[in-house]
């Protein structure tokens, strides 16, 4: 139980504030609201996992949000083109696990430290998107909404298939050998080589992963409107990263449960539609999610005080 | 003293200037772009041309391919050893081309900038789109019509720190509070420039307020934002959507219904207005730091504070007229 211990002090926070809206402010539980808030968190649902794993192997992407506005760009612009929506679907994972090769290459590769090639990619990215795009909203052909379907099959596709694959994910990392290897990659590097653990693959992997995974999310975002703006992923690594500090994954790598980074993104991005039905000024937001973040990383400080006193 | 040598300098080199004028017989007017790849931009030198036109001048519009300071400075300075009359210029970098301008001063020729101004002293009027006063208004009145000038409405701005933005929302809030007694703001919400958090706040905005008759956003990406949101909810005219932006970003929405009005000024009668200002300085019609109105062609007498010359009230763009405009 007491493994399990973050992730049940931030599901209750969450109960206690859906709670007080279902009080205050039932509205916040219209189905449409409710189902077209949902849909449009799960991007950034698919993205806190992909940057949960790169943390839980004791390394950073910050780039995620510039390579999610590339993916989304690089669809939306064979779209345009003519291109099948399966096609163009393609092209940002493709586009996405090449992004995530090259940080993966300098990472492990080259072992150079992932918080300033990251930086470095989150710039470059961000840079080629201006230049390409200046900045303008980019129309998508009929058809890539709702991926041609109506807007009730297409959000329960897009969250259907966020679910989905939180669920498969939450399972690997249980069941499968993939699990054990971020995990240990992430508590000591050192002993995940001795036991024959490849953390520099692992590392990679994950970092490959975390593209692809940009292109999912700016796919899942894609087909929710019928125009993209390529500034769309800005500010999205860090309210990827915050969900999954929330949630109990350890900046210091080896631990956290995906479940734990459901509930962390799902309390920080109610937090502005509560000020909203509480009709309350803007101003907070920020700084409840803020003081949440800081609340967890302190119990992450604390707990790690008391392991080391252990020792 | 420093003023009284600089305005003699000035007024020498303004005949210095007329001479040349007199000389070649037609006045060459530079019109810079900040880029030749904006719909924005190429729009602006539609109205130029037409003024060249009306004016009977050379009128020789360039700008680099894409927004880049640097060739903007290059393409100031091959105009001043060219030798043209007069400059109009959108300024991409304020303080890197003000230099370039103040040498083109120097050199006796007048400097008029349009849609983003250079420092003061590096040019001698700027044609201004619109004030904010006027901006806000236009916002709050195409509300209030729509609207019937009665119901609850909300405001999706950019960030709650844009100075210009909270400047415009200030202009709305007084004329709703002094003309629209009936109407109650419920609340305003950043979208810190991006449509997909427009659309998000949208959506709370219209389960938190079931009784909402409008939104109005003063910040581009908020529009179509917003219109998604009305959209998703089943809301469309119900929920009556107003905004700053460009027509291209709106058009589908408007022309659903969704949207009902796009506010910006004409960029055509910018650049109209822009060429007549240059042509006047030149003709000596428009004196520097001087004018309380000018009169520009076919716009007739526009207001001019301290050195802007104001276009004037921004216009609505909707069902009807959205197809006529291209940017």
């Amino acid at each position: 139980m007491k493994t399990y211990s973050r992730e049940l002090t931030v599901g209750v926070a969450l109960l206690l504030l859906l709670a007080a809206l279902a009080v205050f402010a039932p509205n916040f539980f219209d189905g449409q609201p409710l189902v077209s808030r949902l849909a449009s968190q799960m991007p950034a649902l698919v993205l806190a996992v992909g940057v949960a794993l790169v943390i839980m192997t004791r390394q950073i992407d910050i780039s995620i949000g510039s390579q999610f506005g590339m993916c989304a760009v690089i669809a939306g612009t064979a779209a345009a083109s003519g291109m099948s929506m399966p096609m163009a679907m393609l092209c940002a994972l493709l586009a996405g696990a090449l992004m995530g090769v090259v940080n993966g290459w300098l990472v492990a590769g080259l072992g150079l430290p992932s918080i300033v090639v990251t930086l470095a990619t989150l710039v470059t990215w961000q840079e080629v998107l201006r230049l390409w795009q200046k900045g303008r909203l980019l129309a998508l052909p009929d058809g890539v909404q709702w991926f041609g379907t109506s807007q009730g099959t297409g959000q329960a596709l897009v969250i259907g298939a966020a679910f989905l694959f939180l669920v498969l994910m939450a399972w690997a990392m249980k069941h499968l050998s993939i699990g054990r290897r971020i995990y240990a990659t992430g508590s000591d590097t050192e002993a995940a080589r001795l036991a024959g653990l490849a953390p520099k693959a692992t590392t990679f992997g994950v970092f490959v992963l975390m593209g692809i995974l940009a292109g999912v999310a700016a796919v899942l975002n894609l087909v929710q409107s019928p125009q993209i703006q390529p500034n769309s992923g800005e500010g999205l690594e860090l309210k990827a990263i915050a969900a999954a500090v929330v949630g109990g994954v350890a900046i210091t790598g080896g631990r956290g449960t995906l479940w734990g980074v459901l509930l962390g993104l799902m309390l920080l991005v109610n937090v502005n539609p509560a000020l909203t039905h509480f009709h309350q000024p803007p101003y907070w937001e920020k700084a409840i999610q803020g003081l949440v973040i800081l609340l967890a990383v302190a119990a992450d400080g604390i707990r790690h005080k008391k392991q080391k006193r252990l020792k | 003293m420093k003023r009284f040598t600089l305005s003699i300098a000035l007024v020498l080199f303004a005949l210095v200037s007329c001479k040349k004028t007199e000389e070649s017989g037609k006045l060459t007017v530079g019109f810079l772009l900040k880029s030749k790849g904006n719909q924005y931009f190429v729009t602006c030198e539609k109205g130029a041309q037409a003024a060249a036109k009306e004016l009977d001048i050379d009128l020789r519009v360039d700008g680099p391919i894409q927004a880049d300071p640097a060739k903007q400075n290059e393409i100031v300075e091959n105009w001043i050893t060219d030798g043209v009359d007069v400059m109009v210029v959108a300024c991409e970098n304020k303080d890197s081309i003000s230099t370039a301008l103040r040498k083109a001063k120097q050199a006796g020729i007048k400097v008029v900038t349009y849609d983003a101004d250079a420092q003061p002293d590096a040019r001698m009027y700027f044609a201004n789109q619109a004030t904010a006063q006027g901006i806000g208004e236009k916002l709050i009145d195409s509300a209030a019509e729509l609207t019937g000038a009665e119901g609850e409405f909300a405001i999706i701005t950019g960030t709650l720190t844009s100075a210009n933005l909270n400047e415009w929302i200030d202009a709305i809030k007084a004329r709703q509070l002094e003309k629209y007694p009936n109407m109650k703001f419920v609340g305003i919400r950043p979208c810190d420039d991006q449509k997909d958090k427009a659309q998000q706040e949208a959506t709370n905005l219209l389960s938190a307020n079931p009784d909402l008759k409008a939104i109005v956003a003063v910040c581009s990406p908020g529009v179509p934002g917003a219109a998604e949101a009305v959209k998703q909810a089943g809301k469309k005219g119900a929920v009556k959507v107003v905004g700053l932006g460009l027509p291209s970003e709106n058009r589908a929405y408007v022309k659903e219904g969704v949207t009902q009005a796009v506010i910006l000024w004409s960029p055509e009668d910018l650049g109209y207005l822009a060429v007549h200002a240059g042509v006047a300085l030149a003709k000596d019609e428009l004196v520097e730091k001087d004018a309380k109105t000018f009169t520009a062609g076919k716009l007739g007498e526009l207001q001019v504070v301290g050195d802007s010359i104001i276009l004037g009230k921004p216009i609505a763009f909707d069902k009807d007229n959205i197809d006529d405009y291209d940017f």
